[in-house]
């Protein structure tokens, strides 16, 4: 079944885009993340501009961590204080990426920035993950049952001024890097069109030392709040966030994400993120080979000013 | 029905039109208006006419030829080429045309270049090669790429539906009576329209006819897209409305507890 889209100016088959959500929901419930660094690169691939396709996944991702944070709210599983925290400075963050965005798209290079983002991203954080994993998964098989060696606190992260408590994630700790942090992904998100769960997590853990259980519950809920505001500044900014598209793809995700998530459940964790690290580095891979090889067609065109194509 | 159509509109035409001198060119759209809707995958619209002659004309020998081009607003489109910096393929040059048509078909009796001399073409912008294609003063391409660029250009159009050269297709019905059909991309960018037609004979134009068609969205899409431009502060927090409650109400229904 055909389906115009108002704002991409174009007819799409609307049970591919709705295949597409549900997958990417799968996904993204199988592993606990956003998923827009799958949808996004899916939906220019299947030929919607990429300014609408970025823009439209934040308003998906909306929806996907939306459900999420309602569960994990249910098993009081989020700091609020810390996820506020963290959305102030993603607000700022997705502000200056949607401007960033809109000078990229008069310049032409917004589809470069994209791409070669992606596979440093990608790229960076799909390899530390398969080393994680891989590691994992030789400790398991040799029977080292001991705790994960977390590593050392970063002491110059706590010699910084403005300390604050969050009593959920039993941390006393400047402001200065929770909000710097919320800014990076919320900037990232916006420009690339991605929720940064998959960043987010892992900086949780590792610099601001969030305990485990209240880390995915405050990240979904970060992510939710910073990508609630980068659809009002998309829709604002550049008014590509195209409606129809967004429901179509939220909800093949919603559902999606729930059979993810049950599936999640009876796989390993270290498996888990094996095969994230796995689909993660392929992703990036894809982008790295588009930059690398010579396109079958140098030429482009695009409109300067107005609607259509 | 259609054949209906066409020939009660036909008749309306012929009953209206008052002769006046020379070779008259009488054309007619099927419809003047076409709207995008929800459901819209493209769409065809049959142009018809009659090459009216009067009783005072002396009948010319040679035979009539016609051209009829539907043209949609015209814009600034940037043709861009990607090259390589630092390993890796940009957009490095561009070259800007100003002021051509987002949508250009032409259908014509027989081959473009046997209607008329090459500065007529170009004087009536008819057919892809006669298409204006100015650049803008800031260009920084070499003249000797701009030829590549234009190649480009209407090769990428032509590619995605949007520049068509249809010849020989218009059908006579009799000897003065003619028909085409122009197709209608379903990626059609919006605005206002002109349809032209040319009556040529032995190379020269003897009568031309102009009729505006309008491709507007409609409904559900356009109060989407108006909404989307002029109050885009509360599009954005209705699609987050949406999106959060669509999340909500997942969560919900597949509860597990």
């Amino acid at each position: 079944m055909q389906i115009y889209l108002p704002i991409a100016e174009l007819p799409v088959n609307m049970f591919v885009i709705f295949g597409m959500g549900g997958a990417v929901g799968f996904l993204s419930g199988l592993f606990g993340i956003g998923g827009g660094f799958l949808l996004t690169p899916l939906l220019i691939f299947a030929g919607i501009p990429p300014a609408v396709s970025v823009a439209t996944v934040t308003t998906q991702v909306v929806a996907s961590s939306a459900s999420g944070v309602v569960s994990y709210w249910r098993r009081k599983m989020i700091d609020f204080k810390l996820g506020m925290m963290l959305f102030a400075g993603g607000l700022v963050g997705s502000g200056l990426g949607v401007l960033l965005f809109g000078v990229l798209q008069s310049l032409g290079q917004l589809d470069v920035v994209i791409s070669l983002s992606y596979v440093v991203f990608l790229g960076t954080i799909g390899s530390l993950m398969l080393v994680e994993s891989l590691r994992a998964i030789r400790r398991h098989r040799e029977g080292d049952v001991t705790a994960v060696k977390r590593p050392e606190h970063s002491r110059w992260i706590y010699r910084l001024p403005f300390r604050v408590r969050f009593h959920q994630s039993k941390l006393y700790i400047s402001v200065i890097p929770v909000l710097g942090l919320g800014a990076s992904i919320g900037f990232l998100g916006s420009v690339l069109g991605i929720g940064g769960g998959f960043m987010m997590v892992p900086a949780l853990i590792y610099i601001l030392r969030v305990p485990t259980n209240v880390v995915i519950g405050t990240s979904l809920l970060q992510i939710l709040f910073t990508m609630a505001a980068a659809t009002i500044f998309h829709s604002v900014g550049t008014q590509t966030v195209d409606i129809v598209l967004a429901i179509t793809l939220m909800i093949g995700g919603v559902i999606g994400a729930q059979f993810g998530a049950r599936m999640g459940q009876q796989l390993r964790g270290d498996h888990l993120r094996l095969l994230l690290a796995l689909l993660v580095l392929a992703v990036g891979l894809r982008f790295a080979v588009d930059l690398l090889w010579m396109p079958s067609d140098l030429y482009s065109i695009a409109i300067k000013k107005g609607g259509g194509v | 029905m259609k054949k209906i159509l066409s020939a009660t509109l036909f008749a309306f035409v012929a009953l209206f039109t008052a002769p006046a001198s020379a070779e008259e060119l009488v054309t007619s759209l099927s419809a003047d208006m076409v709207s995008i809707q929800s459901n819209f995958t493209g769409t065809k619209i049959v142009i018809f006419g009659q090459v009216g002659r009067d009783v005072h004309t002396i009948g010319r020998p040679g035979k009539y030829d016609l051209a009829i081009t539907v043209e949609g607003q015209k814009h600034d489109i940037t043709t861009r080429r990607k090259a390589r910096l630092a390993g890796v393929w940009v957009n490095r040059y561009y070259e800007t045309f100003t002021h051509v048509p987002t949508f250009y078909a032409v259908a014509t009796t027989r081959p473009v270049a046997e209607l008329a001399n090459r500065n007529t073409l170009d004087e009536l912008q008819l057919g892809l090669n006669h298409i204006n294609l100015a650049v803008t003063g800031r260009s920084h391409v070499p003249l000797s790429d701009r030829d590549d660029f234009r190649r480009a250009f209407l090769r990428l159009r032509q590619e995605q539906g949007l520049y068509i050269e249809q010849e020989r297709s218009i059908e006579f019905l009799t000897d003065t009576m003619f028909r085409t059909t122009v197709g209608l991309p379903a990626n059609i960018p919006v605005g206002n329209y002109t349809v032209r037609s040319f009556l040529f004979q032995d190379g020269s134009l003897i009568s031309k006819t102009q009729a505006p068609l309008r491709v507007a969205k409609s409904g559900f899409e356009q109060i989407t897209y108006d909404m989307a431009n002029r109050q885009p502060l509360l599009y954005g927090v209705i699609a987050v409305a949406i999106a959060m409650l669509t999340g909500w109400f997942a969560g919900v229904i597949f509860r597990k507890d």
